[in-house]
């Protein structure tokens, strides 16, 4: 301040209007100077939420995350020490500390670091505590006065005075807390603190972001429905107990592949639901009975326990992993416990279900490379265990495989022979029991295998059925036995009304379009359709009997006739058989041939003659091998009769010696003894 | 040059020399004296008024800016009492310039150019300090540094070791603390 060095009123005046505009100047530049300094501090602070998000975005891990944001925060800040709590692993509602701290190299720091490296707090307890139970940020002023803070003695002992804290959020739960400590007061601010808690649930984000991953991953491992390991997990769990075997060779190792037997029964009449009910029941039961051993085999062996994985693979199969058995032969002991557990009755959706389980067993007794020739192993096992009757466990041996192998050569083979044509029909003479004149003929395939010789269909029709090959091959012998008939109709016109029993499988019987190919046919080669008997098992009226009447008389309206082949061996559903248009019964061989020797089987074919005759369906009995079985057959009133006794299957030009010369000509009967 | 270093100087020569001396050298280098603590203006002004000062008070320039330096530290204090508060030494407050001053300055004052000073203790106990600036204006930081080491009642010696304006291409200071003041220029 000038001294005012004698003027007049209105210098003075002026003056005082000169500090007053001076002092207004001094002020507006201090209140500008405060808001830029304001404005510099808010940018500072975005940039600081800015970076961390950055940096929360790019890291691999929450902790290197949380190591940069309390680095930055203390840096950007003037806080001059920090400490990062994590929510307990197993307790979400405890913090447990860890050894990232910003500013630990601090001069007499040490103690108040031990004890915060020791220290785990409930909610409520201490400044994380109350971070914890709020979810919100909190302020400790003064840190002398502050009563809720365990550390308090430390705290003050190295200088800090002033203490912030605040959560890392994963949606709403606290994942971790990250405190500050400072030496000089600073006062709460609540546009400080509300930035600190953007910061937070940027941090949240890499939790919620490594949570997606892990869970990704455990989608990737894990099947939907049961949430049971998948194959991929399985592969590589077996993968282990295989090296684990390679270096401790006690340690041994099973794969037992699981199989539902009729699932898909339950699946098809029950809809998908229910089967994926079913499935959750016995993926659950089977859990158990892995649990249950477990605690046996701690119980009794006490070192070293069974340790079981149980996947799905999908559909209805399971496969279990057993490690660390001393004996492979407990593998048979957990199947028959595991279909044991899956024996009793299911109740899905009100309706009460039985199923069974076949099971495959491969071991480490077998020495193995790959993981997938294990599992392959146990699932050719349990192929077997399945055909060899349901509810049945396999062990796998080599011999299965070398089976399998063969079975492999087989099919493509088969595939081959189609091309090359190599198959051929020869033609069973069917004779009237009472004349024994001539009635028709079987048409059978034979396959004439290059370096085999004329190969008869059991040693590969069940191929040709599993492979769907049956369905081009039956086709091309009906075509051909059709168009054999019609020649030997113009060739031999003495025969009149001769018959021509052509097979139909299972497979072909299922196609849609059957009864269109087979009219094809019949059109094609010209064949009076009543002269065609079309074979077929009783297996293929059993599964879907409305569809099954549908497709037979669809084929009766084409004018053919339909033979139920095989009768007696099948679970003969009587009360259907009368409402299929059939016109023939074939009595099995089996009861043919003990005909003469056993009461019963008489018995059976006498019924199943009585029934034929009840329901208007003439009788062929097959098999006939003897005159004591022919006499047998005429005195029941069998209808047609075929078998060795008459002829075996002729080869085209043999047959048209028969119908040529007759059946019981010399030549015919040379041919017959071949 | 901020304009708080021209509020600074008018206040100084005013309390020292009357308030005719800052129109009188207003006039002399022909500026409209506008100055606002926020605007930003060109050193040639400062230099002009510095030398202007220099001839009106017949003192070399190098001693206008010492004595405007150790003049100006109580009206900083005054303005600017944060930056004294926490410091408890003359030596401590100089170690700050770099680590909190300047740092706070560029906040108020975006795009302010603030030299930094390079500090070392001294092996007998004192501190040498670096200034390297176009302005090469060391007598004023000569100045800042004896009004600060007022301000916390301590007696330095300030010492020129290297000068800029001898053709060093710095300036090097030595400062000794507890002694009695012989500052050279």
């Amino acid at each position: 301040m000038v001294q005012p060095e004698g003027c007049d009123e209105i210098c003075a005046s002026y003056r005082s209007r000169y500090e007053r505009e001076r002092k207004s100047r001094l002020a507006a530049e201090a209140i500008a100077e405060r808001g830029l300094q304001e404005l510099y501090q808010k940018k500072q602070l975005l940039e600081l939420v800015g970076s961390i998000a950055i940096s929360a975005n790019q890291s691999s891990s929450i902790e290197e995350a949380l190591q940069f944001a309390i680095e930055r925060i203390c840096e950007t800040t003037g806080w001059q020490v920090a400490h990062v709590y994590m929510a307990s692993a197993g307790d979400p509602r405890q913090l447990s500390p860890t050894h990232s701290w910003y500013g630990a190299d601090r001069e007499g720091i040490e103690e108040f670091r031990a004890q915060s490296e020791a220290i785990s707090f409930d909610a409520g307890k201490g400044l994380p505590g109350r971070v914890l139970s709020t979810g919100s940020p909190a302020w400790i002023a003064d840190l002398a006065r502050d009563d809720n803070f365990p550390r308090r003695d430390a705290a003050l002992r190295c200088g800090f005075t002033a203490a912030f804290a605040f959560p890392v959020l994963a949606g709403t739960e606290v994942v971790a807390v990250l405190e500050f400590y400072a030496d000089h007061g600073v006062k709460p601010d609540d546009s400080f603190l509300q930035l600190m808690g953007q910061i937070g649930a940027q941090l949240g984000r890499v939790v919620e972001r490594r949570r997606t991953e892990e869970h990704l991953v455990h989608e990737a491992y894990h099947d939907s429905l049961t949430r049971l390991p998948n194959r991929a997990l399985l592969l590589d769990r077996l993968a282990q107990a295989m090296s684990r075997h390679k270096r401790h060779p006690d340690s041994k190792f099973a794969i037992l592949f699981v199989d539902i037997d009729r699932f898909k029964i339950v699946n098809d009449s029950l809809g998908h639901s229910a089967g994926d009910e079913l499935i959750l029941q016995a993926a659950s039961r089977f859990s158990q009975v892995l649990r249950e051993e477990d605690v046996l085999s701690r119980c009794y062996e006490c070192a070293s326990g069974e340790r079981g994985t149980l996947a799905r693979l999908g559909g209805d199969e399971f496969v279990v992993l057993l490690e660390d058995l001393k004996d492979t032969v407990e593998a048979a002991k957990v199947a028959i416990r595991l279909q044991k557990s899956i024996g009793a009755a299911f109740f899905i959706g009100g309706t009460q279900l039985f199923v069974s389980a076949s099971i495959g067993i491969a071991s480490s007794d077998t020495p193995y490379t790959f993981p997938g020739d294990v599992l392959r192993d146990a699932d050719l096992a349990m192929y077997r265990a399945k055909a060899s009757g349901k509810a049945q466990y396999q062990v796998f041996d080599t011999r299965m495989h070398e089976q399998a192998m063969r079975r492999l050569d087989l099919e493509s083979n088969l595939r081959l022979a189609m091309k090359h044509r190599e198959f051929e029909l020869y033609y069973q003479p069917i004779v009237h029991g009472a004349t024994g004149g001539l009635h028709g003929f079987e048409a059978l395939l034979r396959w004439s295998r290059p370096g085999f010789g004329l190969v008869a269909p059991g040693a590969f029709i069940d191929v040709a059925e599993d492979t769907d090959i049956i369905v081009p091959l039956g086709l091309w012998a009906l075509e051909e036995a059709c168009s054999t008939a019609r020649d030997w109709r113009q060739q031999f016109p003495a025969h009149t009304g001769l018959t021509m029993s052509v097979n139909l499988s299972l497979k072909q019987f299922v196609q849609p379009q059957l009864a269109l190919d087979i009219y094809t046919i019949l059109e094609k080669t010209g064949i009076d359709p009543a002269l065609v008997k079309l074979e077929i098992t009783e297996r293929c009226t059993m599964d879907d009997t409305e569809r099954a009447q549908t497709v037979l008389s669809q084929l009766r309206a084409l004018g053919v006739q339909l033979s139920i082949d095989d009768f007696g061996t099948g679970f003969s559903s009587l009360s259907y058989l009368h409402r299929f248009p059939f016109q023939n019964l074939k009595v099995d061989r089996s009861f043919v041939s003990r005909i003469g020797s056993d009461p019963e089987s008489l018995a059976i074919v006498r019924t199943i003659v009585r029934l034929a005759r009840d329901l208007r369906l003439s009788v062929t009995a097959e098999g006939v091998e003897t005159e004591l079985q022919l006499e047998r057959l005429r005195h029941l009133g069998c209808d047609y009769a075929q078998g060795y006794f008459f002829a075996k299957p002729l080869s085209r030009q043999d047959a048209e010696n028969v119908l040529r010369y007759g059946l019981r000509s010399p030549a015919a009967f040379a041919l017959a003894e071949h | 040059m901020k304009g708080i270093i021209f509020n600074l100087l008018e206040d100084t020569l005013v309390a020292a020399y009357g308030a005719a001396i800052w129109e009188d050298l207003l006039r002399d280098i022909g500026s409209d004296g506008v100055y606002t603590s926020l605007g930003s203006y060109d050193d040639d002004q400062v230099q002009s008024l510095v030398l202007a000062a220099s001839r009106k008070l017949s003192q070399p320039p190098a001693e206008i800016l010492r004595w405007f330096g150790r003049a100006a530290m109580p009206l900083l204090v005054e303005r600017y009492p944060r930056y004294f508060e926490g410091q408890s030494s003359i030596r401590a407050f100089l170690y700050s310039v770099n680590k909190i001053i300047h740092p706070e300055v560029r906040k108020i004052y975006p795009g302010a150019i603030v030299p930094t000073f390079e500090f070392r203790d001294a092996e007998d106990g004192g501190l040498l300090m670096g200034y390297r600036s176009p302005r090469r204006f060391c007598s004023l930081v000569q100045g800042f540094v004896e009004g600060a080491a007022a301000h916390f009642g301590e007696t330095i010696v300030f010492t020129h070791l290297k000068c800029m304006h001898n053709g060093d291409n710095a300036c090097l200071f030595h400062i000794g603390f507890g002694g009695s003041n012989r500052g050279s220029a």
